[in-house]
């Protein structure tokens, strides 16, 4: 993959995690949508199941790393023990990214 | 003095002008086996390596190798093969085998000899002197923790081949080191076949010799046969006398079978069952197209308990050499091996330690391999599993390309690919495209 290296910032990220989307979605039963930052990823109202979720933050830690050289583990148990989770909807993980990013330097 | 293969070498007598070997292109007679085993007899016994003794004996299939191979089961010796398959553990079987004596060949068909100044008192070993009968000592693959080394007393693996069976031309694939191996060369002197060497396990090279040598029967393993697919090599090369492939040594993906049968309508496809502890069972696959087989045969009992394969049988190992006895009080073996039953037959799913457990639900990795195989581009696939905090484990599927092709739109078309053709939580979470090779040296996948 050709590597293409810029500055973090959050729109790139929320952009990087709603092409994901859109490619983890892609072929899965249900009606076309055009996810946006408020998009759920879990609960009631979410597009994904468990499955798709797990798929999800694979594929993004894929991009952010071939994309941006930065390595993250965005599924541990400090992210499955926050107040909020991270993986509530797309604008949450662009968050949580974006926090891991930062302490990373 | 005893001798142990009277009736092999009685047999290989009455077919002396024939040829028995073919190695580096040119035949050896079964004549000239028979005199190269005198002259080794002589050596063994003027070098005094004396019955029991544990040696260990390194090479291919040469005449060399073949003629020292049965003058030492002959003498009695228990003997060690190694091979460059086995390079990476050598000081360390040595040690574990606890090998008296070295006799290397090389390439050449040069020879060596050396003593080691060991001296093996395991307790074991002892116990198959004092039988006077020859050993065998084959280390198990290892896939997980430390290679356990097999002990066998080599007579109760010898029986079956007493029993006349088809002649064959058959490529030696499987390694001299290996039960495979060893079963294959047993098969083809005992009923006067010919044993085709080979320098490489390259697909090209395994077509040229099935063609210029009029090879009947190839026994390999799954991972060369998807190569040999890959490679189209069988379009190169008459392969018209191929009449037998058996494969085993690990799950056979259902596609990669169809598309061999589909390839070579003619030729008897057969799966093998066997393994270090327990030497090879007599298997009859359901038909060419089918993975379900019937194992067991004379001298083997079996049963599935829980799912799983457990085998009792005569020609059984005496026992390990580096870890306590496997068997149950009644002599069982438990394979941990995953079968399906139907009737008398039964389909191998894959090693226990090998499922994946996602969010609860068993993933086979053979099953999933099955379906990456299919696609387009795909040379070859090796599934695994990962731990993850949201389902336990996911399914993990490492790829070589036949391509170069952008990683982020291969990702989206295998997870379409398999969505299609696989329950949600069989369909890989992670998927990685990998430039080396993901099998070993004996041509068995990797899944680690």
């Amino acid at each position: 993959m050709e590597a293409v290296q810029q500055k973090l910032d959050r729109q790139a990220v929320v952009e990087l995690i709603l092409a994901a989307l859109q490619d983890v979605l892609a072929g899965v039963e249900g009606e076309a949508m055009a996810p946006d930052e408020n998009t759920r990823l879990i609960g009631r109202a979410s597009v994904l199941d468990s499955m798709g979720l797990v798929t999800l933050i694979v594929e993004v830690e894929q991009r952010l790393e071939a994309d941006h050289d930065l390595v993250v583990v965005l599924a541990d148990d400090r992210a499955m023990s926050q107040t909020r989770s991270p993986f509530l909807s797309v604008g949450t993980l662009a968050d949580y990214v974006m926090q891991l990013a930062a302490e990373q330097g | 003095m005893q001798r142990h293969i009277q009736w092999l070498t009685d047999r290989m007598a009455g077919w002396s002008a024939e040829p028995c070997l073919i190695w580096n292109d040119a035949p050896t007679t079964y004549g000239e086996i028979l005199s190269r085993m005198h002259f080794w007899s002589h050596f063994l016994e003027e070098h005094q390596v004396a019955p029991g003794e544990t040696v260990t004996l390194d090479g291919d299939y040469s005449p060399t190798t073949v003629a020292l191979l049965l003058a030492l089961i002959d003498r009695g010796a228990i003997i060690v093969p190694l091979t460059k398959a086995a390079e990476a553990h050598r000081e360390e079987f040595l040690d574990v085998a606890q090998v008296e004596s070295i006799i290397s060949v090389d390439e050449y068909d040069f020879w060596s000899f050396k003593r080691t100044g060991r001296r093996a008192d395991n307790p074991l070993i002892q116990t198959l002197r004092q039988s006077g009968d020859p050993g065998l000592v084959l280390f198990s693959s290892g896939s997980t923790g430390k290679s356990k080394a097999a002990l066998h007393n080599f007579t109760h693996l010898l029986e079956k081949f007493k029993t006349p069976r088809q002649q064959m031309r058959t490529i030696t694939f499987l390694l001299l080191d290996h039960i495979g191996g060893i079963n294959t060369l047993l098969y083809t002197l005992s009923n006067g076949g010919v044993v085709i060497s080979i320098q490489d396990r390259d697909p090209e090279i395994v077509c040229r010799a099935i063609a210029a040598h009029k090879a009947e029967m190839l026994p390999t393993s799954p991972t060369f046969l998807n190569l040999l697919l890959m490679s189209h090599a069988y379009e190169r090369y008459d392969l018209s006398s191929l009449k037998l492939i058996t494969y085993g040594t690990e799950v056979m993906p259902e596609s990669t079978l169809a598309r061999l049968h589909e390839l070579f309508p003619q030729v008897r496809l057969q799966q093998t069952y066997g393994l270090s502890e327990l030497g090879i069972l007599r298997s009859k696959s359901k038909d060419s197209g089918s993975l379900w087989v019937k194992v067991g045969g004379e001298g083997y009992e079996t049963k599935v308990v829980d799912g799983i394969l457990w085998i009792k049988a005569h020609s059984a190992m005496l026992g390990y050499l580096n870890a306590p006895s496997p068997f149950d009080a009644e002599g069982w073996f438990n394979t941990n091996d995953m079968v399906e039953v139907d009737g008398e037959y039964i389909r191998i799913l894959g090693r226990k330690s090998e499922i994946i457990n996602v969010g609860g639900q068993k993933v086979y990795p053979a099953e999933v391999e099955s379906v990456l195989l299919q696609m387009d581009n795909v040379a070859d696939a090796v599934v695994v599993g990962e731990p993850h905090p949201l389902t336990g484990n996911i399914v993990t599927a490492r790829v070589n390309l036949v391509h170069p092709e952008p990683a982020a739109a291969f990702r989206q078309r295998l997870r379409t690919f398999c969505r299609e053709r696989l329950a949600a939580f069989k369909v890989p979470a992670k998927i990685e495209i990998v430039d080396t090779e993901q099998f070993n040296a004996r041509y068995k996948r990797v899944r680690r």
